[in-house]
């Protein structure tokens, strides 16, 4: 068996360290056949045992999936190539994500800018769950942004078809921050609900730019969610009590949402609340959202080309505060300073 | 399986062309006739499904496992890997894909040691040659000739949608099934979306149970000269059964098939 590896690993020119995760290793590269920046994720093999498991099953997903879609809001996969059990994937570069945007206190977030941010999440979604695939990882840190101010979805190493009955799903996905009431009441059966509850929390971190529900143990996690919108019953959610892990919680009779995010429009609230929703049965879809007044009321989201990128990466020859205000006050946007969060309300 | 089958690289990139696929086993048939060359991916359908069927696969998992091995050697000579053991790798990276359980190497490779053992025995008188190692080696050359598109889309849920719009009908069902499972050993997967792979074999079984669906099929919206040509590769294959004994001719077209230069030390 020739193997063409070598000419593979030539093929991308090692630029730079970008970050290591549990599974494993990304480096930024140029691929010196196309001049293109690319962004080189190296799956680390652990233990023997893994290694004969053969080409990492989580990479294996991501390859499946990514191999079938194709959309301006979705990571692109462009090539994969490795040896044995080190497998390396090659995704469009990007240069942030929407968790060093919420944490940079340098960037002003302005009601465009959230809109943007929000369309281009729902968008990506929306096709994905056209496609039957829950992404089940949802997060900031998966919502990769490039210089041009374009978001794609990342990381499918959870993703999932859905729809088929005889699949029992495990309900231990989705960084605990981001996991619908459901899954945490241990649901084995669920659907595009998943994903729309983790966009609810996104969308109110970008408000608030803090972790919107940060809960410390899954427990913990559930009291938050009840504390802060109330405690469901089996009339506003039938079947909640008969679900694996259901616990009987204390009655709270939960925050209007308006007191939370006291600079939000009614428009946005509306479709917090329609993500936001106990009831997975109730919790509004992709496409659904998509179509809410929040879209097509002012502010008109912001051009990609005018989204903030973080200090490091503002280009140094464009000055990029004075176009942005101007168009800023050209369109009546008001600009949030952070907002306190206070949890004993 | 899931997703838009239209946008999907089975369509876009894995329904091949008749005339490109004669053209790149061209190799393959200078040494074999084309129907020695069908005779061996019969008997190496059989081995992937008997292997399945000891490692208790779902028959999903098992029908892409065998188009992957069809796949791979649209593109590649028997020369380049041996068959036998690029079958049981296709099996492992099919059961990944399809997420329904897990199979460790080691069990199968013990797997393929009894099947050859107890059921193939007729073909190989040697034991399976091959480890692990070998596996995870060919595991990626494997997914590199498949360009990466792994999701593949079978008949069996467009024939069940079929079925269900004609009314129950078990017997039918059953037959065409077995239909479908049979067009596995001819060249129809690579050639045709699996759609009318469910018309055509439902076809076969209307013919065989003297079903007249005439005015049903009339109704379709499909091109019945496709289905014609999936019927007609069916059909050959079952001409083909009535005079081959695989269990005494096998062995030859095995010693005749073109080999790799390197067999694994034993």
């Amino acid at each position: 068996m020739e193997y063409k590896l070598e000419d593979k690993w030539r093929r991308y020119e090692k630029i730079e360290f970008l970050g290591e995760g549990q599974f494993a290793t990304v480096y930024k590269a140029k691929d010196i056949e196309t001049d293109i920046i690319v962004a080189v994720k190296k799956i680390k093999v652990g233990s023997k045992a893994e290694a004969r498991d053969g080409i990492n099953r989580t990479a294996l997903r991501e390859i499946k999936l990514l191999q079938e879609l194709k959309h301006t809001n979705i990571i692109g996969l462009l090539d994969v190539f490795g040896y044995k059990s080190n497998v390396s994937l090659v995704f469009d570069f990007m240069d942030t994500d929407l968790e060093v945007i919420v944490k940079d206190t340098t960037i002003v977030l302005s009601p465009a800018h959230v809109k943007k941010y929000t369309l281009m999440t729902l968008l990506g979604l929306e096709y994905l769950h056209d496609n039957w695939i829950l992404h089940r990882d949802l997060k900031p840190n998966n919502l990769l942004i490039n210089s041009e101010g374009i978001l794609k979805i990342g990381d499918f190493g959870l993703a999932k078809f859905y729809g088929s009955p005889n699949r029992i799903y495990t309900h231990q996905v989705v960084t605990r921050w981001y996991r619908s009431p459901e899954l945490l009441f241990g649901a084995r059966m669920y659907s595009t609900g998943v994903d729309m509850w983790a966009v609810g929390c996104i969308i109110a971190e970008l408000l608030l730019r803090v972790p919107f529900l940060p809960g410390e143990s899954d427990l913990d996690q559930l009291t938050r969610i009840f504390h802060t919108l109330g405690t469901p019953n089996e009339t506003t959610w039938p079947g909640m009590t008969s679900l694996q892990d259901y616990i009987q919680f204390k009655t709270f009779p939960g925050t209007s949402l308006k007191d939370i995010f006291t600079a939000a429009g009614d428009d946005l609230l509306d479709l917090l609340q329609s993500l936001l929703t106990i009831n997975p049965l109730k919790r509004i879809t992709c496409t659904q959202a998509l179509q809410m007044p929040y879209f097509s009321n002012k502010p008109a989201p912001s051009p990609g080309s005018l989204l903030p990128l973080p200090s490091s990466l503002v280009p140094t020859l464009v000055k990029p505060g004075s176009k942005r205000k101007l168009i800023e006050s050209q369109t009546g946007a008001i600009l949030p300073k952070r907002l306190q969060f206070d949890t004993s309300m | 399986m899931a997703g838009n089958f239209w946008q999907s690289s089975h369509y876009q990139q894995w329904v091949l062309d008749k005339q490109d696929l004669i053209r790149e086993r061209q190799q393959d048939l200078s040494v074999l006739s084309d129907e020695e060359y069908q005779k061996i991916f019969i008997f190496f359908s059989n081995f992937i499904q008997t292997l399945g069927e000891q490692l208790k696969l779902r028959q999903q998992v098992i029908a892409t496992a065998t188009v992957y091995f069809k796949r791979f050697y649209a593109r590649n000579s028997l020369k380049c890997i041996d068959p036998l053991l690029l079958a049981p790798t296709c099996i492992f990276l099919a059961s990944k894909v399809e997420e329904f359980g897990v199979i460790s190497n080691s069990r199968l490779i013990t797997t393929c040691q009894t099947v050859v053992k107890n059921k193939f025995s007729y073909a190989y008188t040697q034991e399976f040659p091959y480890r692990t190692n070998h596996i995870l080696e060919c595991e990626f050359y494997l997914l590199e000739n498949l360009d990466c598109c792994l999701i593949v889309y079978q008949p069996y849920r467009p024939l069940l949608q079929l079925l269900a719009d004609i009314g129950n009908e078990d017997q039918l069902l059953a037959l065409a099934w077995r239909v479908v499972n049979d067009s596995l050993r001819t060249d129809v997967c690579l050639l045709y979306p699996p759609y009318q792979i469910a018309i055509g074999s439902l076809h076969i079984a209307c013919v065989v149970l003297q079903k007249d669906l005439k005015s049903w099929f009339a109704e379709l919206n499909v091109d019945m000269e496709k289905i014609q040509e999936i019927v007609r590769y069916i059909v050959s294959l079952f001409e083909l059964w009535k005079t081959y004994d695989e269990k005494k001719d096998i062995q030859a077209l095995l010693a005749k098939m073109p080999k790799p230069k390197t067999q694994p030390s034993r």
